[in-house]
Formats: C-alpha cells, structure tokens, sequence
C-alpha cells in the first residue's frame, strides 16, 4: 500500500469513524444498551453474587471483581455496534454508494473499528463513575490506563468479529450471532469466578479462552498488581483475537460486492 | 364438548407445532438457561461451602435447576407473545376475529400452549440436571410441583407477553421487554440466596415476588417436600396471572373493538 493510499484510508476511516460516533445523538436506541447493559451487569452481578465476597477472589469486594467483567462488557457492546452499523449501511445501501466511489474499500472496516474502540472508552467510564459511587477506589494512573485499554482492544477485537458477521449476513438480523460469540467468550472465561475456583469444564474451557486473560491482566490492573507475567499473555491474548477476528473481517470485506 | 373448548384445543395445538416449527422459537428458551446455569454451577460450585448464610445443599446444580426453569419459562412466554404479535401483524389475528370462533379461544388457546411447553421445559431442566449431578429432595412429587408451578408460571408471564402483542401488535416491542424481565429475574434470589446479599440490593430481592415464588419451588429440589412454600408460590403465581389475564382480557377486547 503506497503512502498515499493509506493517508487516503486513514483520512476516510476518520470519517466513517466519526460518522458512526455520532450515531449516538442520531439514534440513541442503538447506543443506550451498550451504556446500559455494562451498568447492569456490575450493579446485578455484584448484587446477586455479593456471597462469592467471603471467598478468596483477591478482593474483599465481589463489586470490585466484577468492574473489569463490566467494562469488557461494555467494550463487547461497543465492538457489537460496530458490526450493527455496517450492517444497518449495508441494507440502507451506503456501503454500496461508498464502494462505487473512489474511496478505500479498507476504510469501510477501519471506521467503525476505530470507532469501536473509542466507544469504549465511554462505556469503560461509566462503569469507573458507577463503581465509584459504589465507593470503589480509583486504581491509580496505570492501573485506570490498563483497564481502559484491555476494554479498547477487546472492542477492536470484537468489532471485527461483528463486521466479519455484518459483511456475510448483510442484515442488522444478524445481531444475535454477533451478540452470541461475545457472550460466550466473556461468560466462559474468568467473568464470574477466579480459575483457581472454577470446576469442571468451565475451568478447561477458561484456561483456553483468550478472554481470560484479558479479564485477568484487566483485574490485576484495577487492583494495582500488574506484572509483565500477566501482561504478555493478555497482549498474546489480544492478537489471537484480532489476528482471528481481523482476517474474519478482511475476507469478508475482499468478497463483498464480488456476487 | 363445547365448540369454544375445540376452538381453544386447536388454536394451542397450532401455537405448539409452530413453536416447534421455528427453531428461533424454542432455542434461546432451551440454550441460554442450560448455558448459564452450568456456567453458574462451574463458578460457584466450590464456594458454596464456604458462604455464610448459603443453604445447604447437595451441589450448586440442585440450588441453580430453579433458576434456569424459571428463566426458561420467561423467555419462551416472551417468545409466545411475539409470536401472538406476529399473528396480529400478518393478519391472522383479523381472519380468526372475522370468523365466528370464540373470542375467549383467541386469548386461552395461547395461554394453554404455553402452559404446556413451560410443562415440557421444566421436565427437560429437572432431567438434565439430575443427570448431571443434581438430586430432587422432594422425590417425584418434589418434581411433580415444581413442574406444576413452571407450568402455571407461564400463564401470568404468557399473559403479560400476550397482553405487549395486543397493546403494541409488534413482535419486536414485545421481545424488547425481554430485558425488563431479565433484570427481574437478577433482582430476586433466582440465581442466590438471598441471605448472601445485603444492603438495597437485598431489600429489593426481599420485595420481588419472583425471590418467593422461585424460593417456594426451589425448596421442593434442595429440602424436600414443602406444601406451604409451594402455596406460597402458587398464591403469586395466580396473583400475578389475575393482573395479567385480566389486562389481557380488557386490551383484547379493546382492539377487537377497533380501540387499539
């Protein structure tokens, strides 16, 4: 790719980018669950699940074990929107306006990734201010720095995903199956337990979820405990997904408009 | 037999085969309670022993088997709903409210289909988890209840679904109330005993009737035959099904009189 052409992609990508965050003021609809569904797992979760406390869990706060399940979430639900809003310009026929146009094909994916990722730093916000009304501590400059970007990368992570799905289906009915694969990576990783505490299948599955972790290095952040030991496999972690959900996207993308 | 009771008999023979029909229909209402509660049971299964106030029991499967019926029942009601919804936005509704066939046969007919499939599902639940592990205190008439009272669960919860169909006459509103239940179902002692939680939290699972109602079933699988909690269960249960039949009746009759 010359260098023009990827000043040319980096600048449509801006666009589309920008286009897709201020959805938010067009259609709140599409954005508010991504807000809402974070907040009510942390309150739900940590208020249901409040018992799982007098266990060792590395905290004495089943809220504070919970922050990190709800900022991924939330970060799932940014990267989800993502893949809902191309999928809402592919039936409005904008992505067929923008492919007949000179502009990039590598922007239409690269914008509402980019997108995605500063979604979640909304959403990985709200949840910190709902904790914090929680009186839970703030986890100090690296520790809020590592929180926020675990939450951006998963949502980069999961934002191809659902493009990937947006580009087969071509139709926002395809939200389920979007929704579906995040759930059962973050839920089956360490979202409602340590390892250490899980039994069974789920411990063998979580042991090999890349969600994992992310959700572990996420924690040690917020609790001021993050080690290079945790921190490679969570980065290793990071690109299994995108190099996964990254080339789920691509092929799409290089097959759109071919039939 | 009365032609409004073969009306009634046939309407629910035709939601349940197309329940069946659509795999949309019955999936989620199978895959995500079954999912979540051996997620639940993975989690938490070791803790249990360890948790100040947690009842005793003979694993977490036998404790979280409620929940997932429950959960099972509201999300195939929902579903029911949106299917009447959709009966209303494709015309049949009008074609059978243009026939001479009981207007009570409209309402009863999906009522009693999802009586019988929350029958069926509370059936599969209790089976699978037994298989896994779980054991039912109460016996086969500890099992009998629960199955009786998850089957009478969907008439109030198939009730209130019928009764978004009827306000709105659009599947998708209907399934949108889907998290309005959900976070019911979070706010009770469906998944935990309430005895763990403390604060606000606690207060408001102490005054959601879904905490007692599935507390009066759960304690049929983890202590043995209870008559008084399962009336107690019963009580809400029809409680909540004269509220929502009720609504029912009324928003069925406004927009067969052209009001909705």
């Amino acid at each position: 790719m010359s260098a023009s052409t990827l000043a040319r992609t980096a600048s449509v990508s801006r666009v589309l980018a920008w286009r897709a965050l201020i959805l938010v003021r067009r259609m709140p609809a599409v954005f508010i669950p991504s807000l809402v569904m974070p907040l009510f797992i942390l309150v739900a979760t940590s208020g249901a699940f409040h018992g799982i406390s007098a266990v060792p869990i590395g905290t004495s706060s089943y809220l504070a074990f919970t922050l990190p399940f709800a900022t991924i979430m939330g970060a799932g639900f940014a990267g989800i929107n993502a893949g809902m809003t191309l999928a809402r310009d592919i039936e409005g026929g904008f992505v067929d306006r923008l492919i007949s146009s000179p502009a990039p094909r590598l922007s239409l994916v690269a914008g509402p990734f980019t997108a995605a990722a500063v979604r979640s730093l909304f959403t990985t916000t709200v949840v910190f201010a709902a904790g914090w009304i929680g009186q839970l501590p703030l986890p100090g400059v690296a520790g809020t720095i590592g929180v926020y970007a675990m939450a951006a990368c998963f949502a980069m992570a999961t934002a191809c995903w659902s493009m990937g799905v947006a580009l087969r289906a071509r139709t926002v009915q395809a939200a389920p199956m979007m929704q579906l694969v995040v759930f059962i990576l973050v839920f089956t990783s360490v979202a409602y337990a340590p390892r250490d505490l899980q039994t069974g299948w789920l411990r063998t599955v979580s042991d090999w979820n890349p969600v994992t972790r992310i959700l572990e290095f996420s924690r040690s952040a917020e609790f001021q405990k993050m080690t290079w030991a945790g921190l490679w496999p969570a980065l290793v972690s990071i690109a299994v997904l995108m190099l996964v959900f990254g080339s789920f996207a691509l092929y799409g993308l290089s097959r759109l408009g071919n039939d | 037999m009365s032609p409004a009771v073969l009306q009634t008999a046939a309407l629910a023979r035709r939601s349940i085969k197309s329940t069946f029909r659509f795999p949309q229909a019955w999936f989620p209402s199978l895959f995500f309670p079954l999912v979540l509660m051996a997620i639940f049971t993975a989690s938490f299964g070791r803790s249990i022993a360890f948790i100040p106030g947690f009842p005793k029991v003979d694993g977490f499967l036998s404790f979280a088997v409620t929940g997932a019926i429950v959960q099972g029942v509201l999300i195939s009601a929902v579903g029911a709903g949106a299917f009447f919804a959709g009966d209303i936005e494709g015309g049949f509704f009008d074609r059978l409210a243009s026939s001479p066939a009981s207007r009570s046969a409209i309402l009863l007919s999906r009522l009693c289909a999802s009586v019988v499939l929350a029958a069926g599902q509370a059936t599969f639940f209790l089976l699978i988890a037994v298989i896994f592990g779980a054991t039912v205190k109460g016996g086969v008439v500890g099992a009998l209840i629960v199955i009786v009272l998850a089957a009478l669960l969907a008439v109030p919860i198939g009730g209130l679904g019928v009764y978004l169909a009827l306000r709105t006459g659009s599947a998708e509103a209907v399934q949108g109330t889907f998290p309005l239940f959900f976070a019911l179902m979070f706010f009770s002692s469906t998944f935990f005993p309430r005895e763990t939680m403390t604060g606000w939290f606690q207060i408001v699972a102490d005054i959601n009737p879904i905490s007692h109602l599935v507390e009066g079933m759960r304690v049929q699988i983890i202590r043995g035959v209870d008559w008084q909690a399962a009336g107690v269960s019963l009580a809400i249960i029809v409680g909540l099904a004269i509220l929502s039949v009720g609504a029912c009746a009324i928003s069925l009759r406004r927009r067969l009189e052209g009001n909705a």
